[in-house]
């Protein structure tokens, strides 16, 4: 985005918006056009809503982030260069580059980075923070020749990356990737000498352009992906395992088909991190489970499921892992080296994701590896993640098992093993309540999203509560599936949200998260802040079921009428209180 | 009016949102509150993007109107 385009996008009217994004902009230098970009970067990826960036006062970075009020903000994004740090790394200050200065200049530089991390992580305690490190050149003070790193300067570098490697632990700081901001904006053409001279702004445009995308980015990251589902031949490995056999088939150096190796490995570090993977390829069963079997196989069977391998069209196979997985075609990546099955999916599908495996270029199979981390990537890896898989097959067992059995359901779920533990406890570093909140559709109260912000600010509240529910059987382990906030006004509970992943459905877990409700609370009833959605249909049955007619808003219902109507429950109950 | 002069009330018009078209040939530092020290040097931004001119800062203090910015313009981009 150029200038005139980010001011042009500027005067677009927008529509009035009771909350707009309130954005602060901290920065040691005269913001100039750094905000006017940031500004016209937010509009474009949020077009609905009112944006606002404010930013603090010229060369008081840390002091701009310590005076940020608790409220009345959403996000803060802090783009930090060298003379935050000490003036004397900037050219404005004439404060001296005598050898003698520079042991100062790295001290007074690591109590400022102090400073800072401490403004950061108290702000983040409130609202999400968007950090950028510094991103112009060191001045020439030190007394190597330039292209030999001394170590005063070693020590500044080293001082920032410590800076930064702390404060990303914290899961609502966000750490500008450098390397991604040096593929955009070459290193040697962001300087302007004259401008930051004269002005006190540093960047030349396409560089202020440039760390506003990425900032932008960074303060809306998008859902991740969910699942992965991956071809065969000529994809995981090279090769067609029909025609050549499995022994031929290969992903290694010698065979120059390591790309499909680093391929394999790259589907094992997303499988690890939470991201279902699956197979869909014409094939024959025997020769793949054959090939699977094989020693230096990277990808093991174990990180899959499930495999669609037969002579049906690809895009039955992607609708039936959808099933197993239960998530929509939007939250799933399809790769496949024949752009006709792409071009079949695709049609099938038109809101999936459908890549075309590049073989034989290597750079494009570096691309695409980029491509769908940036499709999947998340800031942490959850505990929820690790059992994702194992959850999901355990919920394929169970529905066998059910099948298999003919057993009713009372039967079944007391034969289950079922356990639930209550988690009570307003812990707002909680990612996983957070995410369920904002990411599940089906079981749903009303689709209401919580900004973090809007989060923390809930969480405060003295009469609100949160409780979860982390649930396991004998088929394995779901892990955290339900979160609940309310309010308590005496004996009357009014629950503002609501939510269960889909994965935990069929096991009277919503039942028995009221029950334990009205237990907790010694509640007499329990108001919702229900509002029926295009897709909280399962929602809507379960209320239908034990109501006996369609829910409405306003809805409510006493422990009376509650007891009368739940099902039996078979559940061991574990409540957990936090803080 | 030319197609310089055409671009050149695009960018004052993104510079100055608020200042109508006919306004801006006749426009300057005296007739325009916004035009501040920030707004000129956005507009000089605006300027070397628009017509691919490195605009020299000392220069500045020429570009006080509309009618300075063109014959600066039409001078630097045809230095003949």
């Amino acid at each position: 985005m150029n200038l005139i385009e980010a001011l042009e996008f500027l005067k677009q009217a927008v529509p009035e918006d009771e909350h707009p994004l309130k954005v602060f902009l901290a920065c040691g230098f005269t913001p100039l056009h750094l905000q006017t970009f940031f500004a016209a970067q937010l509009r474009k990826r949020l077009p609905r809503q009112r944006v606002e960036v404010k930013t603090g006062l010229f060369r008081d970075l840390a002091g701009s982030i310590e005076r940020l009020p608790s409220s009345g903000c959403d996000v803060l994004a802090v783009v930090i260069e060298w003379q935050d740090l000490d003036p004397r790394l900037g050219i404005r200050s004439l404060g001296g580059w005598r050898t003698a200065d520079l042991p100062d200049v790295v001290k007074s530089a690591n109590q400022a980075a102090a400073r800072l991390e401490q403004a950061v992580r108290r702000t983040s305690t409130f609202i999400p923070v968007c950090v950028c490190l510094p991103t112009l050149p060191l001045p020439p003070l030190f007394t190597t020749p330039t292209r030999q790193a001394g170590a005063y300067e070693l020590q500044l570098r080293q001082l920032v990356a410590s800076f930064a490697a702390s404060i990303s632990n914290e899961s609502s700081i966000r750490v500008l990737n450098t390397q991604h901001l040096d593929e955009l904006s070459p290193p040697h053409a962001r300087f302007d000498v004259q401008l930051e001279l004269m002005t006190g702004f540093p960047y030349k445009l396409p560089h202020a352009s440039a760390i506003a995308e990425l900032l932008a980015a960074l303060t809306q990251n998008s859902e991740p992906k969910k699942g992965l589902i991956t071809d065969l031949d000529d994809t995981l490995w090279a090769g067609i395992v029909g025609e050549v056999g499995t022994e031929r088939i290969s992903w290694d150096l010698d065979e120059h088909t390591h790309m499909h190796g680093l391929y394999q490995q790259f589907l094992c570090s997303l499988a690890s991190a939470g991201v279902l993977i699956a197979v869909a390829s014409k094939n024959d069963r025997a020769l793949v489970e054959k090939a699977f079997e094989r020693r230096d196989m990277i990808l093991s069977k174990e990180n899959v499921y499930p495999f669609e391998v037969h002579w049906s069209r690809k895009s039955e196979s992607a609708l039936r892992i959808l099933k197993t997985w239960n998530i929509g075609p939007e939250a799933v990546v399809f790769i496949d080296d024949s752009p006709m099955e792409v071009a079949e999916v695709k049609a099938e599908f038109p809101e999936m994701e459908c890549i075309v495996f590049p073989k034989n270029d290597y750079q494009a199979i570096w691309d695409l590896l980029k491509r769908v981390r940036d499709l999947f990537g998340k800031s942490i890896v959850s505990t929820e993640d690790s059992i994702r898989l194992k959850s999901i097959r355990g919920a394929a067992a169970l529905r066998n098992a059910r099948e298999v059995s003919g057993d009713s359901l009372d039967d079944f779920l007391q034969s289950a093993d079922a356990s639930i533990r209550f988690t009570f406890g307003k812990q707002a570093a909680d990612s996983r309540a957070f995410e369920l909140i904002n990411k599940t559709n089906q079981f749903n109260l009303n689709g209401k999203r919580l900004s973090d912000a809007a989060w923390k600010t809930y969480l405060n509240d003295p009469a609100t509560f949160l409780m979860t529910a982390s649930y396991e059987d004998k088929f394995g382990p779901l892990g955290k599936i339900a979160v609940l906030l309310g309010r308590i006004q005496g004996k009357v509970l009014k629950i503002d949200s609501w939510v269960m992943s889909c994965r935990a459905f069929s096991r009277r877990i919503e039942h028995q998260s009221l029950k334990q409700l009205f237990q907790k609370f010694d509640a007499e009833e329990i108001c919702f802040d229900y509002q029926a959605t295009p897709r909280n249909g399962p929602l809507q049955e379960f209320f239908t079921g034990l109501l006996g007619a369609p829910p409405v808003t306003d809805l409510r219902f006493s422990r009376t009428a509650f007891s009368g109507r739940s099902p039996s429950l078979f559940h061991r109950v574990e409540e957990v209180v936090n803080g | 009016m030319d197609e310089m002069e055409a671009r050149l009330i695009r960018c004052f018009s993104s510079v100055f949102p608020d200042l109508a078209a006919e306004q801006i040939p006749t426009s300057s530092v005296e007739s325009v509150p916004a035009w501040d020290s920030l707004a000129a040097v956005t507009l000089v931004a605006v300027l070397q993007e628009e017509f691919g001119l490195q605009i020299n800062l000392i220069d500045l203090p020429e570009l006080v109107s509309f009618a300075a910015v063109r014959n600066y313009v039409r001078k630097h981009k045809n230095p003949s």
